[in-house]
């Protein structure tokens, strides 16, 4: 293992300005209204590894990735990969030659490709713009092997985006982003637009192709099941900040944060154990308003009035007032 | 066993194109009983929602229903005229949409849209509507409903609107709704909600509930019984706890192992090769023959139909010989 881990992010924030037109805060006396999509971030990743974040919709996990690649510029704090600091200005010159060697996959294979390019000129477009391959042959060439590595023949290339289906776009989208020979690929939400037969055979080919080219991933998801098929260790958002950061195995045997046993709590149980489950309550709150000290006491059932009060800060990956004090909730018996 | 509520039997829809016409439901057959949840899954483009809108009158041109009937109550309501339908819609049947921004009409009031379907369906006047309202809005478990009653749907969570929408389909008090990925668009923890909010309603009014979703795990959750549906037909349909954990159907057993779940630690889900044939090129005989893994010469010839194994049924020719015996059984 390296002595530093590969990607690492420190105290990241970013925060929206929403605030009304400069003239109807003139005329109605409305203040400026900031909405802090990520407050004070900071984990990291090791080479080789997937990392996941979690969470609910408005929790700020898409935010983070894109702040790590460095399609959204930062309010606060730190990101650096493999030694070379994303924010820096000073390191532009570095930060070019890394730009290669990290991609991202989005959600939706629909919005992200181009539909008046056909299948080779899409994945080509990396080739070309990074210089990896030389020659016309060879690039074609190229396109044909990164096809068939993803499960595509390499005469699809011919073909227009609209004349694949779902799942087959995002094998495109999957090439695509290995076409630079990248090492670090955000995926954010690579199968939540799939149906479930096709997310099983993308996760797979993840997989593989992790194992192939010693990958990182950093995985956005909102569905757990995914999640823990997928990652090596997790980190749970709630309003923009993360409030557990646990190994992927201990984080589904030993949930420590009062939200991550909630959100365990509410998968559907497919298995029909019967397993002991505390009933979700409440709906996560308008972020432009959040409560105060810790953001989920109006949900938690461990809460009392040092939560109001004061933001836990991560210890041992957890934050939370109740689980550093020990404080315990008796777990509901099987129903 | 009283009456079903709803029997489907032998259901054809079909659109017709310019091209050709395409038989989106192929001989769909099954029943719903008093306070029973049926839950209907498959992939996009099973048929599902279509079969959904079938039952309660919403197939529009170029669909039609080509075959088969629809009963509730005994009644047929799939020859219904639009007007004597629209009747049925609403008091009778009601229906849960996936998205509820769309369902519900941002430049009313909720008060004013649930008061109008009440009055539409019960005689009752302006004040008595609105107060059937507020305890409508009490029993799905939105908090102040005196003062949310006035509110617009804008000012409600995606998982409050929901609530708001169910509120709507039970105005008349149906004796079956069709809920179509009624948690598709809601968080995990407000999906676990209205999964609870549900399935309590169907309890306790005695409805019966068709619920559709492509999400394994909800049907698990909330339904009595399931039905697995691919290519236009029902390939299993049975007692949720067998199909769940004991799948017959290739098909089904595919689906069930390509869901990545919180218990199971496996490396690597099953993968079923291929997708979900296009309308226009159903392949002759089993839909699913090019893409099973135990596929003979007889799938590729006969369309296999729903036979019963052990207390459901399995539309596959590997099942022939169970089926016999089942029946012997029986016998």
């Amino acid at each position: 293992m390296s002595p530093r881990p590969y990607v690492e992010v420190t105290d990241l924030k970013k925060t929206f300005d929403v605030s009304k037109p400069w003239l109807n805060r003139v005329l109605e006396g409305a203040p400026r209204q900031f909405l802090k999509a990520v407050d004070g971030v900071s984990f990291d990743i090791r080479k080789g590894e997937t990392f996941a974040l979690v969470g609910e919709s408005g929790s700020g996990k898409s935010t983070v990735a894109r702040m790590v690649v460095g399609l959204l510029n930062p309010t606060g704090g730190e990101v650096s990969i493999d030694d070379i600091s994303m924010t820096d200005p000073g390191q532009r010159a570095q930060r070019a030659k890394l730009r290669r060697k990290m991609q991202m996959i989005f959600q939706d294979p629909y919005a992200s490709l181009n539909p008046r390019w056909r299948v080779d000129r899409i994945i080509a477009e990396p080739i070309r713009a990074f210089n990896v391959v030389e020659g016309e042959a060879n690039i074609v060439a190229r396109v044909g092997e990164l096809l068939t590595l993803v499960g595509l023949h390499p005469d699809d290339g011919k073909k227009f985006p609209h004349e694949f289906s779902g799942g087959q776009r995002q094998r495109v989208a999957i090439a695509r982003s290995l076409a630079s020979n990248a090492d670090f690929i955000v995926c954010d939400e690579p199968t939540s637009a799939l149906d479930v037969s096709v997310q099983a055979q993308i996760l797979n080919l993840m997989r593989d192709l992790q194992e192939k080219f010693g990958l990182t991933y950093l995985f956005i998801s909102h569905n757990l099941a995914v999640v823990r098929h997928m990652a090596t260790r997790i980190g749970v958002m709630y309003l923009g900040r993360l409030v557990e950061v646990s190994d992927a195995k201990e984080m589904f045997t030993h949930p420590r944060h009062p939200y991550t046993r909630m959100l365990l709590d509410a998968v559907p149980d497919l298995a029909m154990s019967g397993r002991a489950r505390i009933p979700v309550a409440g709906e996560i709150p308008n972020p432009i308003t959040p409560p105060s000290g810790c953001t989920f006491h109006p949900r938690c059932p461990l809460a009392n009035e040092r939560c109001k009060a004061e933001n836990p800060l991560p210890i041992n990956g957890v934050a939370c007032h109740a689980v550093i004090e020990g404080r315990t909730l008796a777990h509901p018996v099987a129903a | 066993m009283s009456d079903p509520v709803i029997s489907v039997r032998n259901l054809q829809v079909e659109f017709v194109t310019r091209r050709a016409t395409l038989r989106a439901i192929d001989g769909v057959s099954f029943d719903i009983h008093k306070g029973e949840v049926l839950g209907v899954v498959g992939e996009s483009g099973a048929g599902k929602s279509v079969t959904g809108a079938a039952i309660i009158g919403l197939i529009e041109p170029p669909g039609r229903i080509s075959g088969g009937e629809i009963l509730l109550n005994g009644r047929r309501i799939d020859n219904l005229p639009p007007e004597e339908m629209r009747k049925v819609r609403g008091r009778k049947v009601a229906m849960i949409f996936q998205d509820p921004l769309t369902s519900l009409n941002p430049l009313f009031r909720v008060g004013e849209q649930l008061v109008e379907t009440i009055r539409t369906h019960l005689p009752m006047n302006e004040r008595q509507a609105r107060d059937r309202a507020v305890e409508l809005l009490t029993e799905v478990g939105i908090p102040a409903p005196e003062k949310r009653i006035d509110g617009y749907p804008h000012e409600f969570s995606g998982g409050m609107r929901q609530r708001v929408v169910i509120a709507l389909a039970l105005c008349a008090e149906p004796d079956f709704i069709v809920a179509d990925e009624p948690t598709t668009a809601l968080d995990v923890s407000v999906q676990a909600q209205i999964i609870s909010l549900i399935k309590k309603l169907g309890r306790e009014r005695g409805m019966a509930v068709m619920l559709v979703t492509h999400d394994m795990g909800v049907i698990a959750e909330t339904a009595d019984r399931v039905a697995v549906m691919y290519a236009g037909r029902v390939a299993e349909i049975g007692p949720v706890r067998d199909v769940v954990q004991r799948p017959m159907h290739p098909y089904a057993k595919g689906l069930m192992g390509a869901i990545p779940t919180l218990e199971a630690a496996t490396d690597r889900l099953v993968q079923i090769p291929g997708s979900m044939p296009r309308l226009s090129s159903i392949p002759r005989g089993c839909a699913f023959n090019p893409r099973c893994g135990e596929v003979f010469a007889r799938c590729h010839v006969d369309q296999p139909l729903p036979l019963p194994v052990q207390g459901r049924q399995v539309a596959c020719h590997l099942y022939e010989n169970e089926s016999i015996k089942t029946a012997e059984v029986a016998r």
